[in-house]
């Protein structure tokens, strides 16, 4: 039931508005995941309430999971059984007491023995609804773990190759790699051949025994040639164990890796798309079209990986590929080999950065419309690129749209963002309508700045408050414009360029008594533009007696500090 | 204390018959039988001072359902034909009482359980008071919970409001 549920299916709560962020989705769907475990944890701790079974047909998958032992006496059977239930130390126990009874015990189930003992490394493996315990002890047990394994090994009678690649891949899988090898020669000496996984393991294990790159590759090299040899056929997890081992070998490594994929190709496996960067358009090409199944665990992350590099050659601005790329993800289920909800956003970040940057603004805006929020989040720089893609294609009447989002994914505390913003819109004169947007949008943003009740509250810069007052200007909306004037003298920030949109403004008004204020301010400021104004003021204006007087007065004190 | 014998042995004999009876009953079923609520007293809030706030669904009483009120409980069982109604009553009864008991306090109104097909759709109003994460646990927890206990999917629809709704006060 869990494979089948529906891919990007998340919780929903509807009206908790504080959804919009990535950090929350991903601790919701956490949170959510916690619950399902707890409930498993009574589900199978008391089955005895959950066995009575409604469904016409039976629903295994919502029954309980039986975890404890049923058969308990010394037998076979019973060693089947916790070898099924991979209790490890129980089976071990079993084991001794068969052979203590005198009962012989089959070669397949010693080898299955032998397999569970080599895969959970001798301790027995933590209850999958209980909370996850990553223990040093683990990791100490990795060379004293094989312990058991090694002494039922050499308790055989008679061992084939089955028991030999237990033992050898439990030995790679905790890290006795030399012990690894050993136990090859000893395969071979006793005329026995190795089969795929043998040799997977010790191509894996081949990097860790060896010191310089080019005995590395000599080692796998010569592993290689002894497969042929042995007529073992290579599969998908050889190549990538080669791979993967040449990733640790260095520039010699990137080399080789060519041959290796041209080989791949012409053993016609299915590739899982493992490569290197220089290889990609040749892999691109050869697997547009065809679904990969994610047959190696390590594929996701690879996989993703390759995203990104791919994205990364896209720096090279080849926007084709990215749409080829993009387009891979719908084939079949590529979907899945894109990672967690962190890979993803790395790689919609960069697609998205990358569309800014290339495509027409409707493009852009269409793009944004798929993406946005239901696949991406973008962070404040990918805010910026399209701000900035706007810009280049003149389509700022957009502006306080993306405002809203802005506000919306809890960007709107980044001052960076908000005063491009600001500074974008406080540019040019726009058409009426558009300008009014742009001072609707300002006053927003001047009440986001005069919030008294952020936990970082956003602090005052020349720079958006003369953006702020610009645009406020400009739509004419000269009475919250003269507040922002009071707002210059609280934050200490001192208004030079916005003087002459003023003296502008208050001339279109024709008020005169204004006009004298704007330079009563100005000269309070001690702006070095004051004299011109009063110039200009004194020339342009009606003026009565006192407000003659008024600005003699500021005339002689300005001249005075001079 | 010859009275008291007759009624001994009055009592042992009926006791007899009695076990005979339970002893042929033990197979079947006995009545369970609750307080007795007539049907004029049944889930109808009365006026009272006028203090007490009362939400829609509580406000409206049972003659009003289909006219101005809608059903809790929606599934096909009373259907001409169809069988299984007393299973699913009492099916949603434990539902209920299970999902008041999990988010306590946090249920601004009753459940609505609405059954389409096999899938089982919890849809409750719950009020802001908990952080969302701990909703989202207590949602996973009960989903898996009721799957498992009810062999079929369940699913939970959550709506937020920031307090009660009252419709008036009664």
């Amino acid at each position: 039931m869990d494979d089948l549920r529906d891919p990007t299916e998340r919780a929903y709560i509807q009206n908790y508005s504080i959804y919009f962020c990535v950090r929350p989705q991903k601790l919701y769907s956490l949170a959510q995941e916690s619950g399902r475990t707890a409930a498993k944890y009574f589900i199978n701790t008391y089955p005895k309430y959950f066995q009575k079974d409604f469904a016409n047909p039976h629903i295994p998958c919502l029954m309980p999971e039986t975890l404890e032992l049923q058969v308990n006496e010394v037998s076979e059977a019973a060693l089947i059984e916790r070898i099924q239930l991979r209790k490890v130390k129980a089976a071990v126990d079993m084991y001794d007491q068969l052979l203590q009874a005198g009962t012989p015990v089959s070669l397949d189930l010693t080898n299955d023995l032998l397999d569970l003992i080599s895969l959970y490394g001798d301790c027995d493996p933590a209850r999958g609804d209980a909370p996850e315990q990553r223990t040093e002890e683990m990791v100490s047990l990795t060379l004293t773990s094989n312990n058991n394994a090694e002494r039922i090994f050499n308790m055989m009678p008679e061992r084939n190759r089955r028991s030999y690649g237990a033992l050898i891949r439990g030995m790679v899988k905790h890290g006795a790699y030399s012990k690894a090898f050993n136990t090859y020669t000893d395969l071979l000496n006793n005329r026995l051949t190795g089969d795929v996984h043998i040799f997977n393991a010790l191509i894996s294990a081949a990097p860790e025994v060896r010191e310089k790159y080019v005995e590395k590759w000599d080692l796998i090299v010569d592993l290689l040639k002894q497969m042929a040899e042995q007529k073992v056929k290579p599969t998908l997890l050889t190549f990538n164990a080669v791979l993967k081992a040449l990733r640790r070998c260095g520039s010699l490594g990137r080399t080789q890796a060519f041959p290796v994929i041209n080989e791949m190709k012409a053993l016609g496996i299915a590739t899982s798309a493992q490569g290197h960067t220089e290889i990609l358009q040749d892999v691109l090409s050869e697997i547009s079209g065809k679904s990969f199944t994610a047959q190696d665990p390590d594929d996701g992350i690879i996989k993703t990986q390759i995203h990104t590099f791919l994205l990364f050659t896209d720096s090279l601005c080849d926007i084709e590929q990215a749409y080829r790329v993009h387009s891979l993800l719908g084939v079949g289920e590529n979907w899945k080999l894109l990672g967690d909800s962190y890979y993803q956003s790395i790689y919609y970040g960069r697609f998205f950065n990358l569309l800014c940057m290339m495509e027409h603004i409707d493009v852009v805006l269409k793009w944004y419309k798929e993406l946005i929020p239901s696949l991406y989040y973008p962070n404040s720089q990918g805010m910026r690129d399209l701000l900035q893609a706007l810009d280049t294609d003149n389509r700022l009447d957009l502006i306080p749209q993306i405002w809203k989002d802005i506000k919306r994914m809890g960007h709107d505390n980044k001052t960076e963002l908000v005063e491009e913003m600001l500074s974008l819109m406080a540019r040019e004169n726009q058409i009426p309508e558009v300008q009014q947007s742009f001072a609707d949008c300002a006053l927003d943003v001047k009440a986001l700045y005069t919030q008294t009740d952020r936990r970082v509250p956003l602090s005052w810069s020349a720079g958006s408050l003369s953006s702020i007052t610009s645009i406020l200007l400009a739509a004419e909306r000269t009475q919250q414009a003269w507040e922002m004037l009071k707002l210059f003298k609280l934050a200490n920030r001192v208004p030079e360029s916005l003087m002459n949109q003023f003296l502008e403004s208050v001339k279109a008004s024709n008020n005169a008594q204004q006009a004298v204020e704007l330079v009563q301010i100005s000269a309070s400021f001690c702006l070095s533009i004051t004299p011109n104004l009063m110039e200009r003021v004194q020339q342009e204006f009606d003026l009565t007696e006192e407000q003659r007087n008024t600005l003699s007065d500021l005339e002689s004190s300005t001249a005075m500090s001079d | 204390m010859a009275a008291s014998l007759r009624h001994s042995t009055l009592f042992t004999t009926v006791c007899r018959q009695l076990n005979s009876t339970l002893w042929l009953n033990v197979g079947g079923r006995s009545i369970h039988s609750s307080a007795v609520c007539c049907k004029n007293r049944a889930a109808r809030i009365r006026v009272g001072k006028g203090d007490r706030p009362v939400t829609y669904e509580q406000a409206l009483h049972p003659h009003q359902i289909a006219h101005r009120k809608g059903w809790l409980s929606q599934h096909t069982s009373n259907l001409q034909g169809e069988d299984g109604a007393a299973d699913r009553t009492v099916e949603d009864l434990f539902i209920r009482r299970l999902i008041y008991g999990t988010f306590h306090g946090c249920l601004a109104d009753e459940l609505v359980i609405k059954r389409r097909g096999n899938l089982l759709v919890i849809c409750a109003l719950m009020l802001q008071k908990l952080p969302p994460h701990k909703y989202y646990f207590l949602v996973g927890y009960t989903e898996e919970l009721l799957s498992h206990f009810y062999k079929c999917p369940v699913k939970m629809e959550i709506q937020m409001l920031e307090e009660k709704s009252v419709y008036k006060y009664l």
